[in-house]
């Protein structure tokens, strides 16, 4: 297999999952491996800009580990959660690809056997 | 249905999230490694976040079978376990050479790339 697909769905912080998902990315782009985050549900908090957990949950800020993934990787942000969420474009950081469902489909289908899909 | 794999050993890697006895996920990553290893597959079982204590010793489940136990059986037959150093020191496994089971690495996640790169599925169990 030559690249991954981390499937985000929980929240930053309230889970470390967030985070994790992110850090497995990060491994997989520096050892040469492409690389993709998919932020749906509540993953897609991930993605919000202007983070500011140090001070509080001090967690490492996972909006600003976006950008050790892109624009190597991309980080796609699930439309109808954020409508769910009542989340906006301008609430995200830069590295944020919004994708609607016919485009989410159009990236899973493009996706070969070669793709691990790794839910986090 | 899967046939034995005589010819060509494929790899099958398991990546696990969640801890023992909580939920099934760890039973159904041994029950899934166990199969595997039965049909000739080489199986990875890479132990994320709270699947680090997993391969901790002297568990003493009383309602529950011991998932230590049947983690040493996987070894023995020859499945690959390693456990992610962040996650295992968060979690107080790392600096005591004796607290995990014989035959666990603890590696780090730049494993995982290596491990997908070299198989032929991949599987996450996670909650």
């Amino acid at each position: 297999m030559n690249s991954v697909l981390i499937i985000v769905d929980k929240a930053p912080y309230g889970y470390e999952d967030t985070f994790s998902g992110f850090y497995v990315a990060i491994a997989c782009l520096n050892r040469g491996m492409a690389s993709d985050v998919l932020l749906v549900g509540d993953g897609i908090y991930a993605a919000i800009k202007d983070q500011e957990p140090v001070g509080s949950v001090n967690y490492p800020n996972v909006g600003e580990l976006s950008y050790l993934i892109f624009p190597e990787g991309n980080i796609f942000v699930h439309l109808e959660s954020m409508q769910d969420r009542g989340i906006v474009e301008d609430d995200l950081v830069e590295a944020a690809q919004i994708i609607n469902d016919k485009e989410l489909y159009d990236i899973i289908k493009s996706k070969t056997k070669k793709t691990a899909f790794i839910r986090i | 249905m899967v046939e034995n794999l005589q010819d060509e050993k494929k790899t099958l890697t398991i990546v696990l999230t969640e801890g023992p006895y909580r939920s099934q996920y760890v039973e159904m990553a041994h029950n899934i490694a166990e199969s595997a290893l039965n049909k000739g597959y080489g199986v990875n079982l890479f132990l994320y976040m709270d699947a680090t204590h997993i391969p901790k010793k002297n568990q003493n489940p009383h309602s529950f079978p011991n998932v230590g136990e049947r983690m040493k059986h996987l070894i023995k037959k020859g499945a690959e376990v390693r456990a992610c150093v962040r996650c295992a020191t968060a979690r107080g496994h790392a600096c005591d050479r004796e607290s995990y089971l014989k035959g666990v690495s603890i590696t780090s996640v730049y494993d995982i790339p290596g491990w997908v790169r070299d198989s032929d599925k991949v599987i996450t169990l996670s909650g």
